[in-house]
């Protein structure tokens, strides 16, 4: 059995594990399952060990309950008492589901993050591939500048990441009742709608704290809730045994806040805007103001409600996104984060209205011409520019008779001038200027380099590109160690030198004898044998060095 | 995809300087400025032969000014009366063989002699060739794309006082996506070599003069989309060094003046071109600190 200092938590007869009888024992730290009649457990788990746990949908014959382990092993538990089935399977469930996020180990997320990252980069996997898998360098090395900060705070920078979620303004509509058959609606909650309600209406939520679970089951709170007219659309004061009535009055003060507050941008004048027009295109008549209440009619003053209604549901709706999950405790509050205009009036601190304004009046087009002085340039030595950055080339300079002569020559020999196009050339020396532009000719020679991305075959270059990653970290490792100042470095040091042989000795040298064998004669290791060479020979000037240092 | 009516426009350069091709004569009597000539009417024609829409400009570059050897204006006003020869060939190709003979025998007949311009001017060759491309690009139909090149036949050596101009020309025409290819008989020439790399084109120096026509089509005829399925000789490596101002000297590491762009291999505070003055802050000169070795009983 168990030892006996294990408190046990929950004990569930008739659990059938593997189609054998058994009871199912939950203890502080682990879930165990022996078989019946026997003393000892075949099945034990430390929360610890456990990923999750799922249970078999309500409408199935089978009640389970199943674990799912780091290791991907599931466990299946078939609860097989006839009458308290469901019931013991749901205390089960609801044990480890407040045990499980205790033994959450740190270290898993740890790896889930390297995980992540090692799935995210395909070039980071190629890396650790090609270095931690061949024991090039210790994972611990690989990880070590990668990680950082992963313990410290790895929820919120997960949440940093991603966006946070707004509200759809249409929550409350989305919910759409369905009728039960016998008179009765049928409205379907979801978690997220649920959050919605207390993101826009902190006041429900606070109702719900209240009285749940004291005084009103979830159920029943939700049900008065869509039963209240503070839901429906008439907003008409009940009586004060609702307990949203509470809200209505909190909303209809938020909304007067909010009024009150107005628009703060000086730009722009809301309350001239009127919906009263004299007529198509002759503008804006002001009505008189009728303050009497009495005076409206019935259908206008449930037009009004209606229209508050939607205001303060958009403004609440607005304030919430704003929010940004802070978590508001204190109802004083409340009010003054209801209104959507705080942001707008961060916008009009002094320079940014000074914009504004500046950019509203003024036109660019209009504005003097506004152009930087310039020096004008005096050259004193203009002729250089004739002849610009060439360098002096010999002349070769005609005598006066010379070009007499060949002027002379020429004006005889092109008097006659008749093309003669059936004599241009000679076949021999067509032929030879054939040969000389012809691949191997003397014109040709020089070309090979250019090609030299498509001689090698694909995999090679694949190959090599992964080298070349591999070296770059090892490099950056060991070339991050200098100037050398303390003992750390200096063990550093020495490791990654012993690295760096090592991956030339197992991944550099077969390498080479490969593309050795493919007769390929292009020197593509060269660089990667510099670089390495170049490590090698700082490490023994260091080494030297240190040598006389201490001698 | 090159459709049909796509244009693809071919300017030849020809350095007809006389002076350096009458002493070519007398250097080397079988390759003289006629076969050249014949050398290019067989390029010209070949390329006005390959597709229908093709179109050729020749101009000749001399050492008083460059003019166009096809298409000229005479051409355009007679409308071709005496292009019919008797052998039969295509209308087109020997009409511009006429007109280019005429005109060469025109214009070399009227040199004079001067001493003060021996060189040819080839960056105003080149620029009228931008020009003309411009012209033509402009006159296209609606719908019709044209690709152009410059090919430059080059006889003489460079002369240093056109490079502003020439460079100018080359980034003009790396601006208008046009080549400039070079075929150079004689000396190398390193601003038609920079030419070449920046607008993408060929250069070539040919060991043989007599088989110009050979090198011309092999290399030369096919335009930039043909050229990568062809293999052609491999670009040579092109030399970028300037030269310093103040003694002409190839550096590779230099200074610049920031005012007017002027290149020293020296450090001096004023600058000699535009006189502006400039301070640098040397690299003070640590000296090394001798280490107190430790007395160890």
């Amino acid at each position: 059995m168990a030892s006996l200092s294990e408190e046990v938590l929950l004990v569930v007869k008739k659990v059938r594990q593997k189609k054998q009888d058994g009871t199912l024992y939950l203890m502080a730290e682990r879930i165990a399952w022996g078989p019946e009649g026997k003393d000892r457990f075949t099945v034990s788990h430390l929360y610890a060990d456990i990923r999750c746990q799922k249970i078999s949908p309500d409408g199935k014959a089978k009640v389970q309950l199943q674990l799912v382990l780091h290791t991907g092993e599931n466990i299946t538990f078939h609860f097989a008492n006839e009458s308290t089935a469901v019931k013991d399977r749901d205390a089960a469930k609801e044990l480890l589901q407040q045990l499980l996020p205790k033994f959450k180990k740190k270290a898993n997320k740890e790896l889930e993050e390297k995980n992540r990252m090692l799935q995210e980069d395909p070039v980071l996997f190629q890396l650790y591939k090609d270095l931690v898998v061949s024991q090039v360098i210790s994972a611990e090395e690989f990880w070590a500048n990668r990680l950082g900060g992963v313990n410290n705070t790895d929820q919120a920078l997960y949440n940093n990441n991603k966006q946070e979620v707004g509200i759809s303004g249409a929550f409350l509509a989305d919910i759409r009742p369905q009728t039960d058959g016998c008179n009765g609606l049928r409205y379907n909650l979801t978690a997220d709608i649920i959050e919605s309600i207390f993101r826009t209406y902190p006041a429900v939520k606070q109702k719900y704290c209240e009285n749940v679970p004291h005084n009103l089951t979830e159920k029943e709170f939700w049900t008065r809730f869509f039963q209240s007219h503070y839901f429906h659309r008439d907003r008409l004061n009940t009586g004060t045994q609702d307990i949203f009535s509470e809200c209505a009055k909190q909303d209809e003060k938020g909304l007067k806040s909010m009024v009150i507050q107005g628009v703060k941008n000086p730009l722009l004048n809301l309350l001239a805007l009127d919906d009263n027009t004299l007529d198509e295109g002759y503008g804006v008549c002001s009505p008189q103001p009728s303050t009497s209440v009495a005076n409206r009619t019935v259908k206008e003053s449930s037009n009004s409600a209606i229209i508050k209604r939607f205001n303060h549901h958009s403004a609440m709706v607005l304030a919430a996104g704003s929010r940004k999950g802070e978590t508001l405790n204190d109802q004083g509050s409340e009010t003054s984060s209801t209104d959507g205009n705080s942001r707008d009036s961060d916008c009009f601190h002094p320079p940014v209205k000074k914009a504004k304004l500046q950019e509203a009046t003024e036109y660019d087009d209009l504005q003097g011409e506004n152009r930087p002085k310039t020096v004008p340039l005096n050259l004193k030595k203009s002729d250089r520019y004739a002849h610009g950055p060439v360098p002096l080339q010999s002349h070769q300079y005609t005598t006066s008779q010379d070009i007499i002569n060949s002027v002379n020559y020429i004006h005889h020999e092109m008097s006659n001038y008749k093309p003669n196009l059936t004599q241009v050339m000679s076949s021999t020396a067509a032929s030879s200027a054939i040969a000389a532009l012809s691949p191997g000719g003397i014109l040709m020679q020089g070309g090979a380099p250019q090609a030299i991305h498509q001689m090698i075959p694909t995999d090679i270059q694949g190959e090599l590109k992964h080298l070349y990653v591999a070296a770059g970290e090892l490099l950056r490792h060991y070339w991050s160690c200098f100037p050398v100042n303390t003992p750390f470095l200096e063990e550093k040091v020495i490791k990654m030198k012993s690295n760096l042989e090592r991956f030339q000795m197992t991944k550099l040298r077969p390498f080479q004898e490969k593309i050795q064998r493919q007769y390929l004669s292009t020197n593509l290791t060269g660089h990667l044998e510099e670089m390495l060479q170049a490590a090698y020979n700082k490490f023994h000037a260091w080494q030297t060095r240190r040598m006389m240092r201490k001698t | 995809m090159a459709s049909d009516t796509d244009v693809s426009l071919l300017v030849i350069v020809v350095d007809v300087n006389p002076i350096w091709w009458g002493q070519q004569a007398h250097r080397e009597p079988e390759f003289t400025l006629a076969k050249c000539l014949d050398a290019v009417m067989v390029l010209g024609n070949s390329h006005l032969a390959m597709t229908r829409s093709n179109k050729l400009a020749v101009i000749a570059s001399h050492c008083q000014d460059s003019y166009f050897l096809y298409p000229t204006k005479k051409s355009a006003d007679n409308g071709g009366d005496e292009s019919s020869s008797g052998d039969g060939k295509y209308e087109l190709l020997s009409a511009t063989n006429n007109q280019m003979a005429e005109e060469i025998r025109e214009i070399l007949s009227k040199t004079e002699v001067r001493g003060n311009s021996t060189d040819t001017l080839l960056a105003a060759s080149l620029a009228k060739a931008l020009c003309y491309i411009h012209r033509v690009s402009k006159e296209l139909e609606v719908g019709q794309e044209m690709k152009s090149r410059i090919l430059v036949i080059k006889a003489a050596e460079d002369c240093a006082l056109q490079y502003m101009n020439f460079m100018n020309g080359i980034f003009a025409a790396q601006k208008q996506n046009i080549l400039i290819d070079a075929c150079v008989l004689a000396s190398d020439s390193g601003l038609l070599q920079q030419a070449c790399d920046i607008t993408g084109g060929l250069y070539l120096k040919l060991p043989q003069k007599v088989a110009l026509a050979q090198y011309l089509l092999w290399v030369f005829l096919a335009d930039s989309e043909q050229r990568s399925q062809l293999v052609l000789p491999p670009t040579a490596h092109v030399d970028y060094r300037a030269a310093c101002f103040c003694h002409r000297n190839l550096i590779e590491i230099g200074y610049v003046c920031s005012v007017c762009l002027s290149i020293f291999c020296t450090f001096s505070p004023i600058c000699t071109t535009c006189e502006t003055a400039f301070k640098i802050q040397l690299r003070q000169m640590v000296k090394p600190k001798k280490k107190k070795l430790k007395q160890q009983m």
